[in-house]
This record gives C-alpha cells, sequence and structure tokens, in this order.
C-alpha cells in the first residue's frame, strides 16, 4: 500500500510540471509577428558574449522565430550595431 | 513602388560640420531614383562595433520610403560613391510602411515589457526617479552595442 502511494504521488508530481511548464520561446510568448534588427537589446540577449549566436537548444526559440533571429543578427552585423567576433 | 526600410551609415565628422548637407545627399538620392520618402530620422551618433572604412563611430540615418523596385540596385551603387556614406542596408518590408511603422511601436512595447517582466523576476529595480531607458530606435544610445 505504502509503495503504491508513493508512486502515485510521483506521478502527480509529474503531471504538475507538465502543465505548469512555460512556453520556451521568448518571441512566441510575447506574440510578435517579427524580429526587428535595429533591437540589439535584444539581439544581443540571444549571443554568447563572444557574439556567437545561441543555438535553440541553448535560447528555446521555434524553428520560425530562429531563422528570423538569423537573419536579423546578420543584418545587425553588417550595419555594425553588433560585432561580428568578440564583445 | 514598394515599401523600403533603408539604413544609411554616415561619416560622423561629415556630419557634424553640415549634418543637413549630409542628410540632404541621402535624401535627394533617394527622391532621384523616383522615391518617396515617408519618414526619415536621425539616430545619435554611437560607438560602431567594429571598424568600417576606418571609423570606430558612426550616425544612422533611418529613411523609409517608397519607390519603383527597378531603381533600387542603380540607387544602391550610387551610394558606394558617395564619400560620406559609410554603408547602407535597403530592406523591402512586409507590409506598408504605415502599418510596419505601428507594427513596430507595438513590437517595442511588448519587447519592454517582457523585458520588464524578466528584471522584476530577477533583480529589483533601479533607484527610484531613474527614468526608464530611453526608446532604442529613436535615441539610438544603446552603448552596450558596441561592448
Amino acid at each position: 500500500m505504502v509503495a503504491r502511494d508513493k508512486r502515485s504521488k510521483d506521478k502527480d508530481k509529474k503531471k504538475k510540471f507538465k502543465r505548469f511548464r512555460k512556453r520556451r520561446c521568448r518571441f512566441t510568448r510575447m506574440g510578435i509577428e517579427f524580429i526587428d534588427w535595429k533591437d540589439v537589446a535584444t539581439l544581443q540577449r540571444l549571443c554568447t558574449g563572444q557574439g556567437k549566436i545561441l543555438g535553440r537548444k541553448r535560447s528555446g526559440n521555434t524553428a520560425r522565430f530562429q531563422r528570423m533571429l538569423q537573419r536579423a543578427i546578420k543584418r545587425a552585423r553588417y550595419m555594425g550595431l553588433m560585432p561580428y567576433v568578440g564583445g | 513602388m514598394y515599401p523600403y526600410e533603408g539604413m544609411f551609415l554616415l561619416d560622423p565628422v561629415a556630419h557634424t560640420a553640415d549634418p543637413e548637407a549630409v542628410e540632404k545627399t541621402v535624401t535627394s538620392l533617394i527622391e532621384k531614383h523616383g522615391g518617396k520618402i515617408k519618414q526619415a530620422n536621425c539616430w545619435e551618433e554611437r560607438r560602431l562595433a567594429y571598424e568600417i572604412q576606418g571609423h570606430r563611430r558612426g550616425i544612422y540615418l533611418l529613411v523609409y520610403f517608397e519607390m519603383p523596385g527597378d531603381n533600387v540596385d542603380a540607387m544602391r551603387r550610387e551610394t558606394r560613391i558617395i564619400e560620406n556614406i559609410l554603408r547602407q542596408l535597403v530592406i523591402r518590408l512586409k507590409w506598408d510602411i504605415d502599418t510596419y511603422l505601428e507594427k513596430s511601436k507595438l513590437y517595442l512595447e511588448k519587447v519592454h515589457e517582457d523585458q520588464e517582466g524578466r528584471r522584476g523576476e530577477r533583480v529589483p529595480e533601479g533607484p527610484a526617479g531613474t527614468t526608464p531607458r530611453p526608446d532604442v530606435r529613436a535615441t539610438g544610445g544603446e552603448e552596450a552595442a558596441a561592448g
């Protein structure tokens, strides 16, 4: 009996965790349509200190927004708003 | 006629000497190629993330305009000849200019909301009475970009 109770408690925990899991992609959560390449502050949050673009695993972005982000960062880099390499 | 967003990186030395003349070279260039300027705003001088044509600082001029698609290439070619324009980026917009400007306003609001929410979670706000961070686009004052 005791063992079964414990198991059911574990199940409850798992369910709770799943239910309250936040959406991982910040852009989807914000509900925006596009990523502005002039908004350097946001773009920089998605780069490493060395200026590399964070991968999807790290940032949690959806594929669609990762593509937009990639383009936005590259535009910002070209215009000298963000570094290609280094801080 | 298609809607475009053009950003021009201007020589800060020439710009401080005669801002109107330098800005006019850009606007007249667009008009010369059959473009209609809807909005043009100049950002403050800021440090570049890396050296461009020997310049460490630059001034950005952001122009929203409409232009026949065939003329864009010719205009871009001509910007390379003008010395005061260090670099340019012209992007065709998905929406017409007014809708885009509205959308980008909404975008900024949402991003700021998100950032403030996050800041509130982690770090307490700065001392009372400090003004909120200025609009990045209006002032171009995001110094962090330069590292």
